[in-house]
């Protein structure tokens, strides 16, 4: 699966020379990636929550975790008073930052939503195979979280004699793995909606399939263009050309930049284009049936791959991991620590703006969504990437 | 290392499983799966090959057939769809007759 | 690394015999789902990295999406099961089983029975190995194969422009996807 080119320090899993160290490398970075994926689907699902709420001038969750007062300990042994105070003092700062938590909503979408989902009954609708009742939220949020095996996280450091590079698979098929996953991230949305023996679901599901595949077109030209602008498939090997402020890819390729944002809103089904779970007309939509712990997994998914678009935006079109004007020492372990709180900045900034917009965009109906992704950003994909073809033949680029 | 040789036995068994199903089912849909496990077969035949000759020519060959399957199964699909408005059925054995 | 094959090559072999021996066509469906998903892994661990990305993206994403349509549109009826008269099912599980046998032990015999530095290449593949790179497969494809790589594109568009005639619904129809009574 790995490239043979790629030897740098990141061997391929099946050579037997120092295969313990390449495993727990490979480990390591399996659990940063994870805990990355869940801390940020964690917080897009607050800033949706808290976010949403302010938007719509309300104020939002606020009172989960907010009514506990600190406990206070007396004693009257006057040996022991410097301790008790002590202990006071830190069991009222904890519970300050706890209170604060809770006003902010965090406690509730943390904890209280998870806490419920976990405790509500998980029931199957009659005559509907429990087997792919189960299979649909797993199919929903697989390729979601496998696609964060090709995403770079922070550029490339050295620890002791092994260069370590930040990305969980660095594929010959860089980009293209990304396209696969999204091809299959139909499949969830599909048995979601027949599990559900109920006209509604199969509804909601039959649009978001055909919206979704509609979509993966104008994804694909558009990735072709982007491919075809940096000469590379490999998305590490994208950032690097962008290392100058003026190489960023929102500056060479905007409409590419313009395209991909509005195809990412489709295919994720958030914005504008949440036809498929309008909640106003189809109940749920597709996941009309779910509940407890499996309609928390597709939440989940949704929140991941709001995440992963945000991602494949800044490393395509916004730098990744460079600042500006700043150049920072290669390999360096605290630079990579730098670029990627960089990353998680700008990646903050995409999941919010791809939030806001949720909120305030009416959304399409259902044939202005179609005519949108057939007539307009398909040929619009074509020929933008005619045109940077040929600007790659002509030897601008 | 996996031998060659091994992936070929393997696309001969999927490649005999895909050939019993087209004749043993009688729904016309699963007919039609059963096909694709056979160009699923030949595919891997064919990579295989492409890896033991080290020739890339197999590999383009498996594009193509993916591209025929591909136009093969969107109009094969609208065949059954035809024949099931008709008919409502896609047994074989009941649409083995010309006439409706 | 045998390990591996060897458990994908289960999931194969069992995905396979699922698409047969299911009834319901939806679980056929994604019996042939997985298969296709693991015939994928198999061309990434042969070094056709373009050809699994292509895989999954066309056959996986696409075909069997358009499979799992038709399916739940149409409602299949789950097969009955065949009262009487298993001949055929019998003849053909037999030579279909004789055929693999055969062509098996053809590629076993293979493995050892060459003379000189053929079994290491039947074993490991051409020395030198292979490069199943996008870039490689696309000089590949406008260079030598060009033209049938034009001429793919005329078959799709017929094969666009011949499934839509064939689906196209003519007049008033039966509503397919929700068979309801007239209300009167």
């Amino acid at each position: 699966m790995f490239s043979g080119e790629h030897n740098r320090g990141v061997t391929p899993l099946f050579i037997e020379a120092d295969a313990d160290m390449e495993i727990l490398i490979l480990l390591i970075k399996l659990f940063v990636v994870f805990n990355v994926i869940m801390g940020l689907a964690s917080i897009c699902t607050w800033i949706e929550r808290k976010g949403s709420a302010l938007i719509q001038d309300r104020i939002g969750a606020n009172r989960a975790g907010a009514e506990f007062d600190a406990p206070k300990f007396q004693t009257d042994n006057f040996a022991l008073k410097p301790i008790f105070f002590g202990v006071n003092m830190a069991l009222a700062a904890g519970f300050a930052a706890f209170k604060f938590a809770g006003i902010l909503g965090l406690v509730n979408t943390l904890v209280c939503d998870g806490v419920k989902a976990l405790t509500k009954e998980d029931f199957v609708p009659d005559g509907v195979s429990t087997f792919v009742h189960a299979l649909a939220p797993f199919m929903a949020v697989f390729p979601v979280f496998v696609a964060f095996a090709i995403i770079p996280l922070a550029p490339e450091f050295t620890i002791g004699e092994y260069l370590i590079r930040p990305q969980v698979a660095s594929i010959n098929a860089g980009i293209l793995f990304f396209l696969a996953m999204g091809s299959i991230a139909v499949y969830g949305v599909v048995f979601a909606g027949w599990c559900g023996n109920n006209k509604f679901a199969l509804l909601g599901s039959l649009r978001a399939t055909a919206q979704m595949i509609s979509y993966e077109l104008a994804m694909g030209m558009a990735l072709v263009a982007v491919i075809v602008t940096y000469g590379t498939l490999d998305l590490y090997e994208m950032v690097q050309r962008q290392s100058s402020f003026s190489h960023w890819g929102v500056f060479t390729q905007p409409l590419t930049f313009l395209i991909l944002f509005v195809v990412g809103m489709a295919e994720t089904k958030r914005g504008p284009f949440d036809l498929p779970e309008s909640e106003s007309e189809l109940v749920a939509g597709y996941f009309t049936e779910y509940s407890g712990m499996k309609f928390l997994v597709f939440w989940l998914g949704e929140f991941a791959e709001i995440a992963l678009f945000a991602l494949i935006l800044t490393i395509l079109f916004f730098g990744g991991w460079h600042i500006p004007f700043v150049q920072l020492p290669e390999n360096a372990w605290w630079a990579a620590l730098i670029g990627h709180g960089v990353l998680m900045a700008k990646v903050m900034f995409f999941c919010v703006l791809q939030i806001v917009l949720r909120w305030t965009l009416p959304r399409f109906r259902y044939d202005q969504l179609m005519n949108l992704g057939w007539k307009m950003l398909l040929p619009l994909s074509i020929l933008n990437l005619m045109v940077y073809a040929g600007l790659r033949l002509g030897g601008v680029l | 290392m996996v031998p060659i040789s091994f992936y070929l036995i393997l696309a001969a068994v999927m490649f005999s499983i895909g050939a019993i199903g087209v004749v043993v089912r009688r729904s016309a849909i699963v007919v039609f799966m059963c096909i694709e496990l056979m160009l699923n077969a030949v595919n891997l035949t064919f990579v295989a090959f492409s890896k033991l000759t080290g020739n890339l020519d197999g590999q383009v060959g498996v594009f193509f057939v993916m591209v025929v399957a591909a136009a093969e199964a969107a109009v094969g699909l609208a065949i059954i769809i035809s024949v099931f408005r008709q008919t409502k059925s896609i047994e074989t054995t009941e649409v083995a007759e010309l006439k409706f | 690394m045998i390990v591996l094959f060897s458990i994908m090559a289960l999931i194969v072999v069992v995905s396979a015999l699922g698409v047969v021996l299911n009834r319901n066509p939806v679980y056929g469906a994604l019996c042939l789902v997985a298969n296709l998903l693991t015939v994928a892994g198999f061309f990434a661990m042969l070094d056709a990295h373009f050809l699994a990305a292509v895989q999954i993206i066309v056959y996986a994403g696409a075909i069997m999406v358009l499979f799992l349509f038709v399916i739940m549109l149409l409602n299949f009826k789950v097969e009955p099961r065949k009262g009487k008269g298993y001949a055929i099912e019998i003849f053909t599980w037999a030579s279909g089983f004789v055929f693999a046998a055969v062509v098996a032990r053809v590629f076993w015999g293979a493995l050892r029975g060459f003379r000189g530095g053929q079994a290491e290449i039947m074993a490991a593949g051409a020395p030198g190995g292979i490069e199943g790179s996008v870039k490689a497969i696309g000089k590949l494809l406008y260079t030598d194969y060009l033209f049938p790589f034009e001429a793919s594109s005329v078959l799709l568009i017929a094969a666009i422009v011949g499934a839509l005639m064939l689906a196209k619904r003519k007049g008033t129809s039966q509503d397919t996807l929700a068979p309801s009574k007239p209300v009167r």
